[in-house]
């Protein structure tokens, strides 16, 4: 038979932000105008990933208005302030905290002016899909965009901004003890492998991922960046690799560097797991990192398993996994 | 530091109205109608188009470059050189080791020596082709061993050893004496590109106030900004950075990339200046996945559990830092993986080299210590005959252990439920390991 | 330069252009239909794929003369009456997009395959769409959302 099958596992951890004294802030804008329209001027960055969608669902939820009637601005040094950088697995950590933070005093505003026209106490109150209610009762005793439009009139504030700092103190210079990070993400993936020991030739039969989202905002997101991830891990494991010759690329196009297409990425399993964290908005963390880091460890250790053979090196492409035979064989230590 | 009364408000429980619920994304219809209008499908009146000229050798003194020709086809509005910059030559996300445009040597094939603006993007193109660089080679250093090298040419001043971090824990004597079985590997990690669809890309232009506009497909706008005013000697509130749609980042888009050369083509030409990097410039220049070296040494009881991790990473960063030396120390402080280890002994080496520059992508230096780490877990495994899950579980952090750098866990502390997921997967869908 | 009238999403568009530029260049920079996108021009990405005739065909790497007399057909033309196509709205749905760049191609892709096989399997809506490489979603989404698209079951 050439074609042996094996499993693997991959476990890991993420810390979470910039960590080791970096600064690691959120800043978000919020303004409802009078027709219970909300914007939120956001400075973090969407790659596709989705925190100007996060950014909706927290505001929606805090501010209790419909998401439809939310509009997420782009970050733009001239209309929003500064939230840092997309990158770290950080901007639904600590973004979503500001913009709660931003939310909540917003939501604070309309319901103070809701008791007014009411004659009631503002903590009396509460707000669901642009609708307010006395607490616990079926029935509305009026829309957002009417509250907001009785602040405009009046001349109130309708307007917030958050502001939140997930900047750690660095660690120890000569021992690196020390929190490192505010908080980590979690994960394990198992892989499923073929190897063929004709050719060395790998084949990613599946793959399952268990990722602690803390809470996952949105479920579908939460996964496609999961799936996203797994195959990025896919493609270092067996395929991508910038080839240089005396520091020269000799990978400078699409034709040479192959990343994985939907041929190669097997399908991808999500274990959604939800430990809440307490330190992140409704107990959420990033997952953006942690879905890319156990694939190529699970997949070597599936190799391993399929064939016997550790692969030290990567990427684990056909000539390095065939060559690694070829010389397990010589040893008369390979099982064909 | 986090403000915890803040921390408490937002980490409330459901039910929820929105938070949860997979809402379509914001964003997604646009783009599935294809009217998002990501940088390079922007155009202005007037706009020129740029490229790059890249130096295409890693390491050499520039004794000249000659733009006459480009200067001569037609179309062209703009030949840049270092000496075109008005403010100052340096820039880079930790230190500032990079060029706008090479002036005294080239460090990488991918350093950017020239700038060109032109009508059209064919003239621009021809333009750069037609600049002669005369370069004196200089030896090159290639590899980690190279970098590690006493007696090769230090690529910046203060030498090829950029930072070295440590992590210590326990006693490593200790650990070895505890230890019924030890398995020492070295793992090698390669260069890899982020690949994202979208290529780099800034359209600049002056405001009707006076406000040089950057439009790019950024990670971060203010950190740009604050590379992009020194060297175009302009105050920072002159400076506007607007986040286009981005067509995938995954780190790469954390750096400068072709925001201050839009913008200073758009200084010097008075034009709106779109660049957009062809797919060759993006395989090219800017930052990468760090290609590591990395010597683990990790023992373990016959029960299973660790006793000490012993290793040494070694990370190439190439010709300018960019995050790399944050990249290599992440991952020492992730070297242990998310297990209970008593005694730790890691040390890193962030390394100049003239290769490719490396910084952040998708895993921060986490995915190659992981990728050795957990490597060493199954070799103990299978040494101790323990099945993979079983020496994960028995190794895992909970809520009040301490990870290799003595954070203490609190309740958020998940990797015992993920590797239990995975454990309960297997067993309904009866799946078993071959070797174990 | 010379001189093309081109049939584009049932409309004729004049324009001129030089002989040796793309489709793509056209459309794009010439015409104003971004929504085709240029992710290598060198043909490997498929970003930039649109319908020739009803064939999907990457617009990187054809001349805009080689267009003359037939039906391009690209993602701006997808929508009737003013209502998205269901691929587009399933992709929407469904997480089928991240960052979106890919998604134009992709959704012509699928298109193409679903006028000639409305009711594929899992492997040929892969097969369909290998020749377009999406760096986001590891296409498991897509997979699900061109399902749903074609009424078929999901996995």
């Amino acid at each position: 038979m050439t074609k042996k099958r094996g499993l693997g596992v991959g476990s890991m951890f993420y810390g979470i932000g910039y960590g080791f004294n970096r600064a690691d802030i959120g800043s978000a804008y919020i303004e409802m105008a009078d027709d219970g329209t909300t914007t939120v001027y956001s400075g973090a960055c969407d790659m596709g990933q989705g925190i100007m969608t996060v950014v909706a669902q927290v505001a929606a939820e805090v501010v209790g208005a419909h998401i439809d009637t939310i509009r997420v601005v782009a970050a733009d040094t001239t209309s929003t302030p500064d939230a840092g950088p997309t990158s770290g697995s950080r901007a639904t950590f600590v973004q979503g905290i500001a913009v709660h933070e931003a939310a909540s005093d917003l939501h604070d505003q309309l319901m103070q002016t809701a008791a007014g026209m009411f004659e009631c106490e503002k903590d009396e109150l509460e707000a669901h899909n642009g609708d307010v209610y006395l607490k616990g009762a079926n029935a509305p005793i009026a829309s957002l965009a009417e509250v907001a439009a009785r602040v405009h009139l009046l001349g109130g504030r309708c307007a917030s901004w958050g502001w939140h700092d997930n900047s750690t103190a660095d660690v120890d210079p000569e021992t690196s003890q020390g929190d490192a990070y505010a908080s980590y993400g979690w994960a394990t993936q198992l892989a499923e492998v073929e190897v063929d020991t004709e050719t060395g030739h790998v084949k990613v039969l599946k793959i399952v991922s268990a990722t602690d989202a803390g809470k996952a905002i949105n479920p579908v997101a939460v996964e496609g960046q999961i799936q996203g991830g797994a195959a990025m891990g896919v493609g270092y494991a067996l395929y991508e690799q910038h080839i240089l010759d005396q520091g020269v690329p000799r990978t400078d196009s699409m034709a040479f560097y192959l990343v994985p297409t939907s041929m190669d990425v097997p399908e991808i399993q999500c274990e959604i797991v939800e430990v809440f964290d307490p330190k992140g908005p409704f107990g959420a963390k990033g997952i953006a990192e942690p879905a890319t880091v156990p694939t190529t460890p699970a997949i070597l250790n599936a190799i391993y398993d399929a064939i016997g053979i550790r692969i030290t090196d990567t990427p684990a492409t056909p000539e390095r996994v065939f060559q690694a035979i070829q010389e397990a064989r010589a040893r008369g230590e390979f099982e064909d | 530091m986090a403000q915890p009364e803040q921390v408490t408000s937002a980490a409330q429980s459901g039910p929820y109205d929105w938070i949860g619920s997979s809402v379509p994304k914001v964003d997604a219809l646009d783009k599935a109608l294809g009217i998002t209008q990501y940088v390079g499908d922007m155009q202005m009146p007037g706009m020129l188009h740029a490229r790059i000229r890249w130096s295409g050798v890693p390491h050499a003194v520039i004794r000249g470059i000659d733009t006459s020709d480009a200067e001569k086809v037609p179309g062209v509005r703009a030949v840049l050189t270092a000496g075109d910059i008005p403010g100052v030559n340096r820039y880079g996300l930790a230190v500032q080791d990079q060029r706008v445009l090479a002036d005294d040597k080239v460090r990488s094939a991918a350093d950017p020596v020239a700038l060109v603006a032109a009508e059209t993007e064919q003239a621009a193109e021809e333009a750069i082709n037609k600049i002669k660089l005369d370069l004196e080679p200089l030896r090159p250093v290639l590899s980690i061993e190279d970098a590690l090298d006493p007696t090769a040419p230090a690529i910046h001043e203060g030498g090829n050893l950029f930072a070295r971090t440590t992590v210590r824990k326990g006693d490593l004597d200790q650990g070895v004496r505890d230890s019924d079985v030890i398995v020492e590997t070295t793992y090698r990690t390669h260069l890899m590109d982020h690949m994202a669809m979208e290529t780099e890309s800034s359209l600049a232009y002056m405001d009707p106030t006076g406000v040089l506009t950057i439009i790019t497909s950024t990670q971060y706008p203010y950190r740009d900004r604050r590379q992009i005013a020194p060297a175009l000697n302009l105050s920072m509130n002159k400076v506007r950075v607007v986040q286009a749609p981005i067509g995938g980042g995954f780190g790469r888009k954390d750096d400068i990339t072709s925001e201050i050369h839009a913008g200073l083509l758009a200084l010097k030409t008075h034009r709106p200046v779109r660049l957009i990097y062809t797919r060759q410039d993006s395989l090219i220049a800017n930052t990468k996945r760090h290609p590591m070296l990395m010597k683990f040494r990790t023992g373990a009881r016959s029960d299973g559990r660790l006793t000490f991790v012993d290793a040494d990473i070694y990370g190439d960063t190439g010709a300018y830092l960019s995050l790399g030396a944050f990249v290599i120390k992440k991952a020492g402080i992730h070297a242990c993986g998310p297990y209970d280890v008593p005694n730790i002994r890691v040390d890193t080496h962030t390394l100049y080299t003239n290769n490719l520059s490396s910084g952040a992508m998708r895993g921060f230096g986490v995915l190659q210590a992981a990728m050795a780490h957990e490597s060493q877990m199954d070799q103990l495994a299978h040494r101790l005959g323990i099945s993979p899950i079983d020496i994960r579980l028995i190794n895992t952090l909970k809520p009040g252990l301490a990870t290799g750098t003595g954070q203490v866990m609190d309740e958020g502390c998940g990797i015992e439920a993920t590797v239990l997921r995975i454990k309960e997967y297997m067993e309904s869908h009866d799946l078993r390991f071959a070797r174990s | 330069m010379e001189h093309y009238s081109l049939k584009i999403n049932g409309n004729v568009y004049e324009t001129d252009a030089e002989p040796f530029e793309s489709l793509l260049d056209v459309l794009r920079e010439k015409l104003r239909l971004t929504g085709s996108k240029k992710g290598c021009d060198e043909g490997e990405c498929g970003s930039c794929t649109v319908l020739l005739d009803g064939k999907p065909v990457l617009s990187c790497i054809l001349l805009v003369s080689d267009v003359r007399e037939k039906e391009v057909l690209t993602i701006e033309g997808l929508p009737q009456g003013g209502e998205p196509h269901p691929i587009q709205v399933e992709m929407t749905e469904r997480g089928g997009i991240q960052c979106g760049y890919c998604t134009p191609g992709i959704i012509m892709s699928a298109y193409a395959l679903l006028q000639e096989n409305p009711r594929p399997s899992e492997d040929e809506i892969r097969f369909a769409i290998a020749g377009n490489i999406c760096r986001c979603t590891g296409y498991s989404k897509i997979v699900e959302a061109l399902q749903a698209a074609a009424g078929t079951p999901i996995r």
